[in-house]
């Protein structure tokens, strides 16, 4: 879990004279991509209040990875194409995380730890973030802090330990604009440095004839890599429609040369108090960075990686949620989504080595406060 | 820090204040700003994982061998 920005001035128990203690939860998540891996998640969360200043928040997931991953780019045909290795994936990620907060008066400061381990990534994080309400609690204020220290293995490579240590920096502001209507918008901005390569990922690139032997390259990318993502959320009901909108927009660039801008647009309808349905759209598209290539040129560049996810491409994510909220506190919710990433859904052309990723994903939770 | 409570005073000059009785369609969950606690956390890694973009909502989430 993360340090994420609560929002005390609409925090009222959603029930009518309920007043909320805490909350447990069991969750699974299914994920499947077409001829590719496929990743099974449970999760349980749980929250409490302790008095009238402290709650606690914990949460912990294991990811079961299976199948297959491109590992390899050759263009041994005269086009660039991924390539599945022999080797498949059978990998396990265990994560936990932790949060506690004090309210002060008008402000909040809360305390994360995240830890995620697999055979060959490990990752401790920790956040800090303080916020404050004024203008009669129509406004929130929040900043905040993490740290990441990171380690990179690789199951091919016993001597492979690489450290990697990012520091974030958040600051955002939450108002309430009318009586049906709330805006949130939040900058986080991350500065990396340390093992950035895939180890699994390695590119064949073929030349000419009479123009030299075949390469074969590792990833090698930039030791450094600093981010901005500044995200705005809107929030509007519409009491007669019975439905609320979800707008959401985020503009992301870093100094690898990466732009990226995501969409998301969500009406939640209501059927009575019970039943709601959340049909959403999500449009993510992104420049390639500086230096994607799906074949290496020589003289061999410093930096080089022929990973697709660096590519510029365009994606389309529709999925539907349905809520059922009980009598006593249950939420069951059950969600299903597709997503698609294709070089023609991209703003601004893309990457044509890109290849089109279909992939389905499933999550089916039940909550209940007490 | 600077620029965004410019940004939160224009907005608050520029919204009449929402007293607490007055909350209750802001109070209901589907006005929350982040998914429900079992959706959240499924999809923190899902889109991340495929894209070279991430963040920009909390810090503190740590990484993963996944991107």
């Amino acid at each position: 879990m993360h340090a994420a920005l609560a929002l005390p001035i609409l925090v009222v128990p959603p029930r009518a004279g309920a007043a909320e203690l805490g909350e447990v939860g069991v969750a699974v998540f299914g994920y499947k991509e077409r001829g590719l891996m496929k990743v099974t998640e449970p999760i349980v969360w749980g929250k409490g209040r302790i008095g009238e200043d402290w709650e606690v928040a914990a949460s912990a997931a294991v990811d079961i990875v299976t199948g297959a991953s491109p590992q390899l780019v050759s263009n041994r045909t005269g086009t660039p194409v991924q390539t599945i290795t022999g080797a498949s994936i059978d990998d396990r990620r265990n994560t936990w995380d932790a949060k506690v907060s004090r309210r002060f008066g008008e402000g909040t400061v809360s305390v994360s730890r995240t830890v995620s381990r697999e055979e060959d990534y490990i990752s401790h994080a920790f956040g800090v973030e303080a916020r404050y309400d004024l203008n009669q609690r129509n406004t929130t204020l929040v900043a905040g802090f993490g740290r990441s220290n990171d380690r990179v293995r690789s199951s091919d490579d016993p001597l492979l330990d690489q450290g990697r240590r990012t520091r974030e920096y958040l600051v955002g502001v939450t108002q309430v604009i009318s009586q049906l209507a709330a805006v949130q918008s939040t900058l986080t901005a991350t500065r990396g440095e340390g093992y950035y390569n895939d180890p699994y990922k390695i590119t064949f690139t073929f030349f000419p004839p009479g123009q030299g032997l075949p390469l074969l390259t590792a990833d090698k990318r930039p030791s450094r890599r600093d981010t901005l993502a500044w995200l705005t959320r809107y929030r509007q009901h519409f009491p007669t429609a019975g439905g609320t909108l979800q707008a959401d927009y985020r503009f992301y660039r870093d100094d690898w040369g990466v732009r990226a801008h995501t969409l998301e647009s969500a009406w939640q309808h209501s059927f009575g108090d019970r039943w709601s349905i959340r049909p959403a759209l999500r449009y993510y598209t992104q420049a390639a960075a500086d230096f994607y290539s799906p074949t290496v040129s020589r003289p061999e560049p410093a930096a080089h990686s022929s990973d697709q996810r660096l590519a510029a491409f365009g994606g389309l994510s529709p999925s539907l949620k349905l809520i059922a909220r009980f009598e006593g506190g249950t939420t069951v919710e059950a969600t299903a989504g597709y997503m698609h990433n294709s070089r023609s859904l991209s703003a601004g052309g893309g990457s044509p080595s890109f290849e089109t990723l279909r992939a389905y994903y499933g999550i089916v939770s039940i909550a209940h406060e007490f | 820090m600077r620029l965004l409570a410019c940004v939160a005073l224009v907005l608050a000059a520029g919204c009449a204040p929402v007293a607490p009785y007055q909350r209750g369609y802001l109070a209901r969950p589907d006005m929350a700003f982040e998914h429900s606690a079992g959706t959240a956390k499924a999809l923190e890694k899902t889109f991340p994982a495929k894209e070279a973009a991430s963040g920009g909502a909390s810090v503190g989430g740590g990484g993963c061998g996944c991107n």
